[in-house]
């Protein structure tokens, strides 16, 4: 076996949390049951990683069969990575029928043929999820497997998420092989990022909870209500308000959880209106600010706002319209004109 | 002397059967005292059945002391909501309904297949200044941009059709291939290919003749979208089979492309059980 895989695949189990590992070479298939049970997994990892490594040999894993291990990994601790959504456009009216045999044949074809030393490896998970990690090496060197891109496609969807590590000159190659492949005509960058691959998901696919008025049985939620209070004498003076809030947010945020969100981004190129008599920043030139909302979970964040008191409900839109605008990058320019509010540009 | 003592025992007996008479006469009392507290339990039960009776918005006849009476404001509006949801469900059992908002109509389209009800799917439509989508749960894979373009301002009615016979077929023959990898993944040899729309699916499997197994390959391309049957059936075998499978080849061609999926994978196993 070869040294490099060898260390790549060490490596690799060194990334995994000791408890995970055994689930996770499970998953590989790639060792047998009686050489997993061979294994002592309570070990400390670099020993458990040099006993894997040791069977891998006795097995002759090669470079294929570590990176569907790399695959693996990545699927199960996806939020490792950042992930970008990338939008394609097709102007043709007639249905193409999606064959997932041709479409591998046509990324291989299209990135080999570019660039002879890429290691492509395709892995298909439920919802008809395509996964296709690919290691880009140049004309004169091997490919280098710990400089990785990821991408996970639906068929038939116009949506690709595309996680890449530091080559980004690599990425248009990679955008027109997708295109290619999937029978589109372009593609473009959404501003649409984050370290959740199934939020991003939920987003474009709109699976997330929109609060649609129907007359459909749903099962009734118990929407907090608020157990009487046992002692009478307690009032609330201001039930009124909070229940005006909640009805708010739930028209706004519907009732499910939100999409998982780190961050939103409001680049602002609007004037600074200030007193005029204050003299600061005279109108000739757009004040250029950024503004950067973070959390570990910023939409949530945002739906609790209003009912903590920390803010005024209804929320800007400029805030709410997140998902279904499908983005969390903005750029906002002065209205000019005729243009009803600030114009967001696409 | 004796007169004396005898008066004095006369006026004793005299009381004690005056006592006695007292106590008969309490006892009396009482007991119809009782009879008449067990009266008037039974008559209150009987009200009490006959109030609830009214209630429930069923008049009887039995008994009538009391008249049947009109019933209450508070039941004729309970029957009254409980109407209109009746109608509201079978609306929504139908398939499509809608539902007035500020700015125009929200839809629900309500897939189903034989019996089964799957998804459902909303669309938001505004209605100023001319028909558009504001916002809808369809998944991205149905082509909704062009039927819109096609039917939506000219014929909503049509758009909605078209839309739901997308969906439906779209659920049902996701519930086709679902049922083929939950019920008869035996004989199904590797994975089931298949994608989003459900409208190519490429499989082996298994078909014995003769106590031999022999694998067959189908790829089943579902052209129109709007359909749960294959427009294309290809069956093919591996070299060794013998030439006789061909003709079995033809037939499961034949049957895949009548029926459902998971039906004739159904009526394989009826069909080599009676040869067996």
């Amino acid at each position: 076996m070869d040294v490099t895989v060898a260390e790549y695949i060490r490596r690799t189990v060194l990334k995994i949390p000791r408890d995970e590992i055994k689930t996770v070479l499970q998953k590989w298939g790639f060792l047998s049951e009686a050489q997993l049970q061979s294994i002592n997994f309570r070990q400390m990892k670099e020993n458990t990683a040099q006993e894997v490594v040791q069977l891998c040999e006795e097995n002759s894993a090669d470079i294929r069969q570590a990176a569907v291990l790399d695959v693996i990994y990545n699927h199960i601790y996806a939020d490792k990575r950042m992930w970008s959504v990338y939008q394609m456009n097709k102007t043709g009216e007639e249905m193409e029928v999606f064959c997932l045999t041709d479409f591998k044949k046509k990324i291989k074809r299209r990135l080999q043929s570019a660039l002879k030393n890429v290691t492509i490896t395709f892995r298909e998970y439920e919802h008809n999820a395509i996964w296709i990690r690919i290691a880009w090496g140049t004309p004169y060197t091997k490919p280098n497997q710990y400089k990785t891109s990821y991408v996970v496609y639906h068929s038939q969807t116009p949506y690709v998420f595309i996680s890449t590590s530091v080559y980004k000159s690599n990425l248009p190659l990679l955008c027109q092989a997708l295109v290619v492949a999937s029978n589109y005509h372009d593609i473009r960058e959404m501003e649409l990022r984050s370290r959740s691959l199934n939020s991003l998901k939920d987003i474009v696919f709109k699976r997330y909870s929109q609060n649609f008025q129907t007359y459909c049985p749903r099962p009734l939620q118990d929407r907090n209500v608020a157990p009487e209070s046992a002692d009478p004498r307690i009032i609330h003076e201001n039930r009124n308000e909070k229940e005006r809030i909640q009805r708010v947010n739930q028209e706004v945020f519907g009732d499910g959880p939100q999409p998982k969100l780190e961050f939103a981004q409001y680049k602002l190129e609007t004037m600074f209106r200030s007193d005029p008599k204050m003299d600061v920043l005279d109108k000739k030139e757009p004040f250029r600010c950024l503004v950067k909302f973070s959390s570990p979970h910023l939409l949530e964040a945002l739906k609790s706002l209003a009912p903590a008191g920390m803010a005024d409900a209804p929320l800007s839109p400029l805030l709410t319209c997140i998902p279904q605008k499908a983005r969390n990058y903005f750029r906002i320019r002065e209205k000019k004109g005729l243009l009803p509010g600030n114009f967001v540009s696409p | 002397g004796v007169l004396a003592h005898l008066e004095m025992l006369e006026m004793q007996a005299h009381e004690a059967a005056v006592k006695q008479q007292e106590v008969k006469q309490q006892e009396e009392k009482l007991a119809r005292l009782k009879a008449r507290v067990q009266e008037l339990r039974l008559q209150r039960d009987e009200l009490r059945a006959k109030v609830d009776l009214q209630q429930k918005g069923q008049l009887g006849k039995e008994g009538g002391v009391s008249d049947p009476a009109q019933p209450s404001a508070r039941a004729v509006l309970e029957w009254k909501i409980k109407s209109l949801k009746a109608m509201l469900r079978i609306f929504y059992l139908t398939g499509i309904s809608s539902k007035l908002t500020k700015q125009g109509v929200c839809f629900t389209i309500s897939t189903a297949y034989e019996g089964t009800y799957l998804d459902s799917y909303h669309l938001d439509l505004l209605t100023q200044p001319e028909v558009r989508i504001q916002r809808h749960s369809v998944p991205t894979f149905i082509p909704l941009e062009q039927i819109a373009k096609k039917y939506l301002q000219t014929d909503i009615r049509r758009f909605m059709s078209v839309l739901s016979d997308h969906l439906n077929a779209y659920v049902g023959r996701r519930y086709q291939a679902d049922q083929l990898q939950e019920h008869f993944s035996d004989q199904i040899e590797g994975a089931l290919q298949r994608n989003s729309l459900c409208n190519l699916l490429v499989f082996n499997y298994n078909v014995s003749s003769q106590s031999k197994t022999f694998l067959f390959n189908a790829r089943l391309l579902y052209g129109d979208l709007c359909s749960i049957l294959p427009t294309e059936v290809v069956i093919s075998c591996t070299p060794d089979a013998p030439a006789s499978l061909a003709e079995t080849a033809g037939a499961h061609s034949d049957l895949f492309r009548r029926m459902a999926l998971h039906k004739a994978f159904r009526s394989f196993r009826s069909t080599e059980k009676n040869v067996a």
